[in-house]
């Protein structure tokens, strides 16, 4: 509970929504718990309605009024429970916007530091349904919670004004389910929810992990063994889900009863209270006693809500985790032409870790140049290409564009260097948008005339839609080499005096990357080529290559240089084209 | 529902969005067992689109085939019915009870005359909840056992039986059918078959009894039931077409922040990333627009049984009132019909709170016993000898077709004793087809498969597959210990074999690098491995089981780096002695190796003999060596 306790403090997510849209949420809750009194008055007035009724007063005018408020009521209520409905939903929708802006604008700082960071799972995806989360949280376990907390203090006021002691009573008895109940359920049922989750989760990627492999199971026979251990683990969280289960009927058996004795309390004060003789004030008892039965409803779910409660905790933890909002807006930054990258005794380990994945690194790529950095995977290639896009910081050493620092660059970096990565995200919107990426204000002249450059034009021209269609529409997807080119479009429009290929054509079939790399190469003739790649495809058609082992650089050289004097290169080549058998 | 969604995408492109079902899956699996009573649930899309009543309605659902084929399911619906019944009773006698106790108290009767009826309301309110208790409990233990058995019965059909169930509907669909699917049923089982119970039991008991305490009274209960169903099944449909006509608008912009945020790296290369926030907060408001007016319709349902019922009372209440007046009804039947009216609609109520559970859960058995049920592989099995240097493999007019895949078509060769056998072919040739094939892992559609002259119908027999160790692309790495890894095909391995093996493919270095050597867990949520890692612990693994003497290499080096490529090399071309090899690649350079290569091309054999001569003569292969050569386009 206490760090419960601490987590609603620190919670920066759910907490300050409180204050915006404060009508609507006042106007939600004044709804749901209008909905409960409504609900109540109807049985009660219809109490009163009939024990008034059967005193014969003999002119229906005498009931008249019960009359008006049973139809008032029963009318009422499902109006009030129908637009409460709406508006939390609305309440907690506009609220969902402006947590899914909160998020974006925590996640946008440090963006490409913060993936990479996070190798495995998506991370993205999950902050994203944690969002989903909240919203849980607000409808089945804040709004009942607030409002039967509410409709609890207006029964003890409302009785206050006809006994103090009564209304005292009711202030126990019904707090055992309002406050202790939930309190103790959140606490057994919590813990074991946790337990359980903790499990499932487990279980959730163990199978996962053996279903990819799952061949292997089948192939070796060996697939009961894995049977046997699955079982074990589920029979474990039948365990916890049975004693959950026991619990919670246990409590709803208890606070049955607690519901039972409050209305024989009703029925025993009532009866003191307005009995004694035929009708008259006894006319109040079946209106006492009945109009408490519906307001049960609002009272039963709190248990439950509090212990779901528990499950939303790692969302909000996980939310919490994130910077405020790490917005780094770049300086104004001037380099100076020509454009030349200059790597000084560059050193970087990533935080937190010992490992030296560059060290100590002198590169200087002059304006213009084609340079294909070369290296196994894990050397550092990719780092390199971050800390030369200014996403990372130099530990040690300095790397510079134009005589700047390049994490002075900030945003602006967009100006200068465009990346193509090994896995092109599109995204799910039309071709059109996904290109203006690289420029929002392109035409579709220009559009057109790059998709013709990178080889596209004909393929978008069968399109349904045409540069209106929408890429991941079923049916239609692009293959591995159509994705690169799309990139490369978008790279294109965005204009830039340099392009960084991170490993663009890992994956593809020879002929696929013979011909995406030739076009890479045409398109990007008066400009910068950085190309980080693990074979040697296509580094013939560069001025210059390097290798990069251990974070260093071992090897460096125009391809026809390295051709003549290096063993190591000559090794490979004759590898890579099956001329000789390495030893 | 969850089911579903896989099905249209390609297995392959599952293996990349696996992660994100794992943690995906697990993160909705959140909603703990009491949890899923409460009856509003929201996410992107509101659950009223998503799940309202179909082509059913309310009372055509309930009556499920599927369930009824249930072991001992007429038993327990019979329970199940007997416990409503018990609960009715138990709804008249706190009616009657309570009803006597005012009614008494109202002609001026003293309160301690009333405690005999107070104690019986005390004890009928809590039996109520009291049978409650046992029908849960009961239901709780039948609901487990019967979605047990079904997990049993999945889990046995995915990891012992040839169906290629997962091959077939992707990790993410069997996933989520072992674990989500079953765990839908069995709420399904719990929660629905109770309330369904509930729902046609408990009204007409009620019924039978109002009706001689006030046939009026009992007239419009009775009238407003299927009037109730029939409102919710129309409000249902209508909802649904507007549901139905927004869907694509509504996933587009339900999707749209989940793909910018998967994106949001490519807008920051792109400098984009500042202004997408304000995109992001106006289509969520727009979404939000689209989803009240939708939302506006689609509760309407619950509003209309909310207002009969309500109404119902009301009515109720007036009819009472204006017949107490008149004097042709007393005061104890009329509060008596009062406590009873509102516990008379209960049933359908509760049952339509979790209508949406009802709907996922049938849509999930349905799934998995497709699951279940669906073919077997190959029945027969044929004895075939150990592979010797005598042994013969001959395919002859071999043709697969698979829906979108690379087909076979028509091809026709023979493979013989201990030889390396490379293919090659541009991508869509049908190499890892052949391969597949051989290993079994698909059927011919047409041709025949014969084995030192023994018709085969497929290489699926067990006594070849015993024989045969497949290295794929991307090896499959077990969350395990690396020594549990590489013994997986031999796990009663020695220790001196496992750390020779170890030595001999060039682990050596991994394993002084991990904190517990052979011990240490590696794979998915571990340590991760490189591609050239995973790849020498497959060699591990095929030579510790020297009993397999068939290797089937399906591109074992397009991930890898050219040093780590050269280094494996030299690794795996000893264990390919004395064995057969059939060896699909793109990188022509193993060709030297080989004893014999085989040129696909578009689906059929467009060449096979030795390197010399096919370099010299065949134009396929030709083509594919150009490739290699980058001099001249300079």
């Amino acid at each position: 509970m206490s760090s419960w306790k601490t987590t609603v403090k620190a919670d920066r997510w759910v907490k300050p929504f409180f204050k915006q849209y404060r009508r609507a949420l006042v106007l939600a809750l004044v709804l749901g718990l209008a909905t409960f009194v409504f609900a109540g008055a109807l049985m009660f007035t219809s109490g009163y309605l009939i024990s008034r009724a059967a005193e014969m007063p003999g002119n229906i005018l005498m009931i008249h009024l019960p009359v008006i408020f049973v139809r008032v009521f029963g009318i009422g209520k499902p109006i009030f429970q129908y637009f409460e409905r709406l508006t939390s939903h609305d309440w907690v929708l506009r609220m969902t916007s402006g947590l899914r802006l909160k998020l974006y604008e925590a996640l946008e700082g440090d963006a490409i530091a913060f993936k990479r960071s996070r190798r495995t799972g998506d991370i993205l995806g999950l902050l994203a349904e944690d969002i989903g989360h909240i919203q849980n949280l607000y409808l089945r376990t804040v709004f009942p919670t607030i409002v039967a907390w509410l409709l609890y203090f207006a029964i003890v006021i409302g009785l206050g004004f006809f006994s103090v002691w009564f209304a005292l009573a009711m202030l126990l008895v019904l707090g055992v389910v309002v406050f202790l109940a939930p309190l103790v359920s959140a606490l057994v049922n919590g813990a074991r929810n946790a337990k359980r989750k903790a499990m499932k989760n487990e279980l959730y990627s163990e199978l996962t992990d053996n279903v990819l492999g799952v061949s292997d199971w089948i192939f070796s026979h060996r697939g009961d063994e894995y049977l046997a251990r699955y079982k074990a683990t589920e029979r474990a969280m039948r365990n916890i889900d049975a004693s959950t289960e026991r619990f919670s009927r246990r409590r709803d058996l208890l606070t049955s009863a607690v519901f039972a004795l409050v209305a024989v309390m009703l029925l025993v004060w009532s009866a003191n209270m307005f009995g004694g003789a035929h009708g008259g004030a006894a006319n109040w008892i079946a209106a006492f006693v009945l109009g408490f039965f519906p307001l049960i409803d609002a009272f039963t779910p709190l248990p439950a809500a509090a212990t779901e409660a528990s499950s939303y905790r790692d969302s909000i933890e996980r939310l919490g985790e994130l910077p405020a909002s790490a917005r780094t807006e770049g300086d104004a930054v001037e380099p100076e032409a020509p454009l030349d990258i200059a790597i000084d005794g560059l050193t970087f380990r990533y935080p937190g870790t010992n490992r030296r994945v560059l060290d100590d690194l002198t590169l200087h790529i002059a304006h213009g140049e084609r340079l294909a950095i070369l290296g196994k995977s894990g050397s550092g290639k990719s780092t390199l290409a971050s800390l030369i896009r200014g996403d990372l910081e130099p530990v040690a050493g300095a790397v510079t564009l134009g005589g700047v620092a390049t994490t002075r660059f900030g945003d602006s970096m967009a100006r200068y260097i465009g990346v193509i990565q090994q896995q092109t995200y599109l995204f799910n919107r039309t071709l059109r948008e996904n290109l203006q990426i690289g420029n929002p204000r392109a035409t579709d002249d220009e559009i057109r005339e790059v998709l013709g450059k990178v080889g596209l034009a004909d393929m978008v021209a069968q399109l349904p839609e045409g540069l209106d269609t929408l890429v991941d529409e079923a049916g239609m997807r692009f293959s591995g080499g159509e994705r690169h080119r799309v990139a490369l479009a978008r790279v294109l429009l965005q204009d830039v005096p340099i392009i960084i290929l991170d490993e663009p054509t890992v994956g593809l079939d020879p002929a696929t990357e013979r011909a995406l790399l030739e076009t890479f190469f045409e398109t990007t003739r008066d400009k910068t080529l950085v190309m980080i790649t693990h074979h040697l495809q296509g580094t013939s058609m560069m001025d210059r290559v390097v290798f990069i082992e251990d974070g260093k650089l071992e090897l460096s050289g125009s391809p026809a240089d390295l051709e003549q004097t290096s063993a190591r290169y000559q090794r490979l080549l004759a590898f890579d084209r099956g001329t000789a058998i390495p030893v | 529902m969850f089911l579903h969604a896989f099905h249209h995408v390609a297995p392959f492109q599952i293996k990349c969005y696996y992660i994100y079902i794992i943690i995906g899956y697990s993160r909705m699996s959140t909603s703990d067992k009491g949890g899923m009573r409460a009856t509003l649930c929201f996410r992107d899309e509101p659950e009223h689109l998503r799940q309202q009543p179909r082509d059913h309605t309310v009372v055509q659902s309930m009556l499920d085939k599927s369930v009824f084929a249930l072991p001992g399911i007429k038993r327990v619906l019979g329970v199940l019915c007997a416990f409503a019944a018990c609960q009715a009773l138990c709804v008249i006698g706190e009616a009657w009870s309570l009803a006597r106790a005012i009614a008494n108290l109202w002609y001026g009767g003293a309160l301690g005359d009333q405690l005999a009826w107070i104690a019986l309301f005390f004890a009928c309110f809590i039996g109520k909840q009291g049978v409650a208790y046992a029908q849960d409990g009961f239901m709780d233990r039948y609901a487990y056992e019967r979605a047990d058995a079904l997990r049993s019965e999945l889990l046995h059909k995915v990891f012992t039986s040839k169906a290629r169930l997962v091959q077939e509907n992707g990790t993410g669909s069997v996933t989520a059918a072992v674990l989500e699917g079953v765990d839908q049923v069995e709420t399904y089982f719990r929660l629905i078959l109770p309330k369904m119970c509930a729902l046609l039991v408990i009204p007409i008991i009620l019924l039978v009894v109002a009706f001689p305490l006030d046939w009026v009274s009992a007239l419009i209960m009775l009238i407003a039931f299927p009037f109730i169903i029939l409102y919710m099944a129309i409000l249902g449909r209508t909802a649904k077409e507007k549901a139905s006509k927004q869907h694509r608008t509504f996933q587009i912009m339900s999707n749209h922040f989940i793909d910018t945020l998967r994106g949001i790296d490519t807008l920051k290369l792109f400098g984009a990333s500042k202004g997408y926030g304000t995109t992001i907060f106006e289509v969520s408001e727009r979404f939000r627009i689209a989803t009240m007016k939708t939302l506006g319709v689609a509760t309407l349902s619950s509003f209309v049984l909310d207002l009969f019922s309500t109404l119902s009372i009301a009515a109720v209440a007036f009819m009472l009132g204006m017949r107490l007046l008149d004097g042709t009804l007393v005061l104890f039947p009329a509060l008596a019909i009062l406590v009873l009216a509102p516990e008379y609609f209960r049933p359908i109520r509760n049952f339509a709170s979790d209508y949406h559970a009802s709907l996922d859960g049938k849509n999930a058995l349905s799934s998995i016993r497709s699951l279940i049920d669906s073919p077997d592989g190959t029945p027969s099995e044929t004895p075939i000898s150990p592979w010797s240097d005598e042994s013969r493999l001959t395919l002859e007019g071999v043709g697969f077709a698979y829906a979108d895949q690379p087909t076979l078509d028509r091809i026709s060769f023979t493979a013989s004793g201990l030889k390396k056998y490379g293919i090659v072919g541009a991508s869509g040739a049908g190499k890892s087809t052949l391969i597949s094939l051989l290993g079994g892992f698909c059927a011919p559609n047409e041709g025949s498969v014969s084995i030192d002259g023994t018709a085969l119908p497929d290489l699926g027999q067990s006594d070849w597959q015993k024989q045969v160790i497949y290295i794929p692309q991307d090896p499959y790495i077990f969350h395990a210990s690396l020594r549990d890894n590489i013994a997986f095909y031999h796990p009663s391995a020695c220790a001196e074999d496992i750390v020779r093996a170890v030595e001999i493919v060039g682990l050596d270095s991994l394993v002084d690098e991990l904190p517990n050597g052979l011990e240490t867990i590696i794979g998915e949520g571990a340590r991760p491995l490189s591609g050239g890692q995973a790849q020498r612990i497959a060699l591990a693994r095929a030579f510790l089981d020297s009993s397999r003497r068939i290797l089937l290499f399906d591109e074992p080096t397009a991930h890898l780096d050219i040093e780590t490529e050269m280094e494996l090399k030299e690794k795996m071309l000893p264990l390919m002695e004395g064995r057969l090899v059939f060896f699909a690649t793109h990188r022509l350079h193993w060709m030297h190796d080989m004893d014999e290569v085989i040129v696909m091309d578009r689906g059929r054999i467009a060449g096979q003999g030795a390197l010399a001569d096919l370099s010299a003569s065949n134009e396929s292969f030709a083509a594919l060596a150009a490739l290699t050569e980058w001099s001249e386009v300079r």
